[in-house]
């Protein structure tokens, strides 16, 4: 357990989370479901996370590939400042932000994915102890 | 042009046959849904959406079965071992089995996002045609009741005004198992990108065996019969054709047409999946069986393992890890009467396995070995002039290949076509492999104990170098050894010039055919393909480059 950086793949994870809740979200705003301002939420939602999530943080140990124009991306989110860095903030983030969406049937599965993205960020602190 | 046609024709084909069954079968489902009369009822209120699911569902049990096939390493050995008629082209193909579980992984999300998508909108008709009060025939259709004494011959799953379709998808078989397999196919996903995989093997390896939820949840995911069709009894008594228009007499007593019955479509992908999950278990078993034999170590042995050069091996060593197989290719010759590995350091399991071995005072650890598997690397052997280049960690097939043709240079072996060897070693720096280091030592001795030291000819390049090393290099210019490696051939520093070998090598060979064998980046193979487009004479009878992309 002890090299692994759970951060890796609860980026992954985000990200993929991320695009569910964008196309979950057009889904049931093209389409104009029962309480469909739930998908437009999620779309805005996905998109933050994706945004948030594209610069492949720089691993401890060993070189880490940057993600194809992420540098651009980089300058964004250092203005959030220390929200970003820290993995308990983002944890906390990513599990407030799949909450709404989860009322949904369209965005629920980008609300267990990011829930579980979540899950992983909180996976590090605990396993720092 | 013509290399690449004449290396590549089967796996095109193959891949060409693969998607024109999807596409096949797609439209094949897509179409039936449409425009059967069965489904005429279930087409009023759902539309198009119907035939959407239904055929992105008939992809899914197609790739679903394809999926655990190329992953059956044990079958895939037995194959090529019994196609030995078949060219080596068709045998190589067995080696891609992991390109082709990547593709059809990538089609089975393609198919899951549809088929989501589409349940999302029939799921939003059923739920609009239960509220609608409007008395058209979709609000009569979803009237139609679930109650069992009537014969249970509903057609929209969404009982009442109250019941949303969020209660519908977590209490439904179907709904749960699917919300089920879409996380696991999402976890899986997500831990299997290149870069989880080469940095953090263990989480891609245990995430991975969450497709048991995946498999069994596809087998009963079409139980609860939720896509529903008129009986034949219905349509032979009240044909929708000639019903539909009046369906608002449907309750009168002299009305020819009844209410139309519905029945589910009985579940079908367990039939597809039944056979690989099958075969998966008795390959899963086997790997077991294997493993249980007995190893070996420090100079490992194992009773009937027979390899080639170029395979390799998954490695399980029970006391750090009961689950965790890790795959090393084989560094020893198939003529030595042992197999060997060697091991980097490069995470969690390699370190403890390292740490185990070292310990002093406490027992060798058991090891489990399951294997060889890939394909030979034959054809190095085939080649009058064998140009090889391993960079970095890509150098350890090489120790397999240099080894054996070594040992068949000495016994004569006829098989063996090489005359002469051009072995390039491109690294950062030579420390984590001082092993290779000894083995061309070694090879340089016993060259010039049998007078044939120009049969190999071997270049190092050091990449990662700095002034000093360079420094102290020019002032031991005239050392008969190389300061860095010890080897006689002294080492370059900074990266091959690919022109200048290739011009030296076509002109010392202006006959040959040359074999150029690659283990390393994509970007060296393709400077290294161009080389060999640039200095193949044009005429035939002169040299010819063959550029080899083995899958080590």
């Amino acid at each position: 357990m002890g090299q692994i950086e759970w951060a890796m793949w609860a980026n992954e994870q985000a990200l993929a989370s991320g695009l569910i809740l964008i196309t979950g979200g057009i889904v049931a705003t093209a389409g104009r479901f029962t309480q469909w301002y739930f998908g437009a939420y999620s779309i805005v939602a996905g998109v933050f996370v994706c945004l948030l999530e594209y610069p492949r943080g720089k691993r401890k140990k060993g070189s880490t590939m940057e993600r194809w124009g992420q540098k651009y991306m980089t300058a964004v989110v250092k203005l959030f400042g220390p929200f970003t860095r820290n993995y308990y903030v983002r944890a906390v983030l990513h599990l407030l932000l799949s909450v709404p969406a989860g009322f949904l049937l369209a965005t629920i599965l980008g609300t267990a994915c990011l829930a579980i993205a979540s899950g992983i960020y909180l996976l590090i602190l605990w396993d720092r102890r | 042009m013509g290399n690449w046609v004449v290396n590549h024709w089967f796996s095109v084909l193959f891949l060409v046959v693969w998607l024109g069954l999807n596409v096949f079968l797609f439209v094949d489902a897509f179409l039936k849904y449409e425009k059967a009369d069965k489904y005429y009822y279930t087409r009023k209120i759902l539309g198009s959406t119907l035939a959407c699911a239904r055929a992105s569902a008939l992809c899914l049990n197609f790739n679903s079965t394809l999926i655990l096939l190329p992953v059956c390493r044990n079958l895939l050995s037995f194959l090529r071992g019994t196609c030995s008629f078949c060219s080596r082209t068709l045998r190589k193909q067995l080696d891609h089995n992991l390109t082709f579980h990547k593709l059809v992984a990538y089609m089975i999300c393609l198919h899951t996002a549809i088929h989501i998508i589409a349940h999302l909108f029939n799921f939003d008709c059923y739920s609009r045609s239960r509220q609608a009060t409007d008395g058209s025939l979709a609000s009569i259709l979803s009237s139609l009741s679930h109650d069992e004494k009537k014969g249970g011959s509903w057609l929209n799953p969404i009982q009442s005004r109250n019941t949303t379709v969020e209660y519908v998808t977590f209490t439904s078989i179907a709904g749960l198992t699917g919300v089920i397999m879409t996380i696991a196919l999402i976890l899986m996903v997500t831990s299997a990108t290149e870069f989880i995989r080469r940095s953090y093997f263990e989480v891609f390896w245990y995430t991975h065996h969450l497709f048991i939820f995946y498999i069994l949840g596809l087998g009963i995911h079409g139980i609860g019969g939720i896509v529903r069709g008129q009986t034949e009894e219905s349509m032979n008594e009240s044909h929708p054709r000639k019903c539909a228009e009046s369906f608002e007499m449907w309750d009168d007593r002299d009305s020819h047409c009844r209410r139309p019955k519905f029945e589910g479509h009985p579940p079908e992908s367990w039939k597809w999946i039944l056979a690989p999950v099958i075969l998966y278990i008795c390959e899963r078993i086997l790997r077991f069986y294997r493993s249980q034999q007995k190893v070996v170590i420090t100079k490992m042995n194992k009773r009937g393992f027979s390899m080639e050069v170029g395979q390799y091996i998954f490695v399980n060593c029970p006391s750090i890890s009961l689950l965790e197989w890790h795959p090393f290719t084989l560094t020893s010759a198939p003529e030595e009467d042992f197999f060997s590995i060697h091991i980097r350091a490069a995470g969690d399991w390699t370190e403890n396995l390292i740490r185990a071995f070292e310990q002093q005072y406490s027992p060798i650890p058991r090891i489990e070995v399951d294997g060889p598997f890939g394909t030979a690397s034959e054809d190095v052997f085939q080649y009058e002039v064998a140009v090889l280049v391993g960079a970095g960690i890509g150098v350890t097939p090489f120790a397999s290949i240099l080894k054996s043709i070594w040992y068949k240079f000495q016994c004569a072996d006829h098989n063996l076509k090489t005359k002469k060897i051009y072995f390039y070693w491109i690294c950062r720096e030579t420390g984590a492999f001082s092993w290779f280091n000894n083995l061309l030592t070694s090879l340089e001795q016993e060259m010039e104990e049998l007078g044939k030291v120009g049969f190999l000819n071997y270049r190092l390049f050091l990449t990662g170098w700095d002034s000093n090393i360079v420094g102290h290099a020019a002032l031991n210019f005239d050392k008969a050894t190389d300061i860095v490696t010890g080897l006689k051939q002294k080492t370059s520093f900074g990266r091959p010039m690919w022109d200048n070998e290739f011009s030296t090598i076509a002109t010392s060979h202006p006959k040959s055919v040359v074999g150029v064998f690659l283990c390393g980046p994509r970007t060296l193979a393709k400077s290294l393909r161009k080389c060999c487009h640039r200095y193949s004479s044009l005429d035939p009878r002169k040299v010819q480059f063959y550029f080899n992309k083995e899958n080590f």
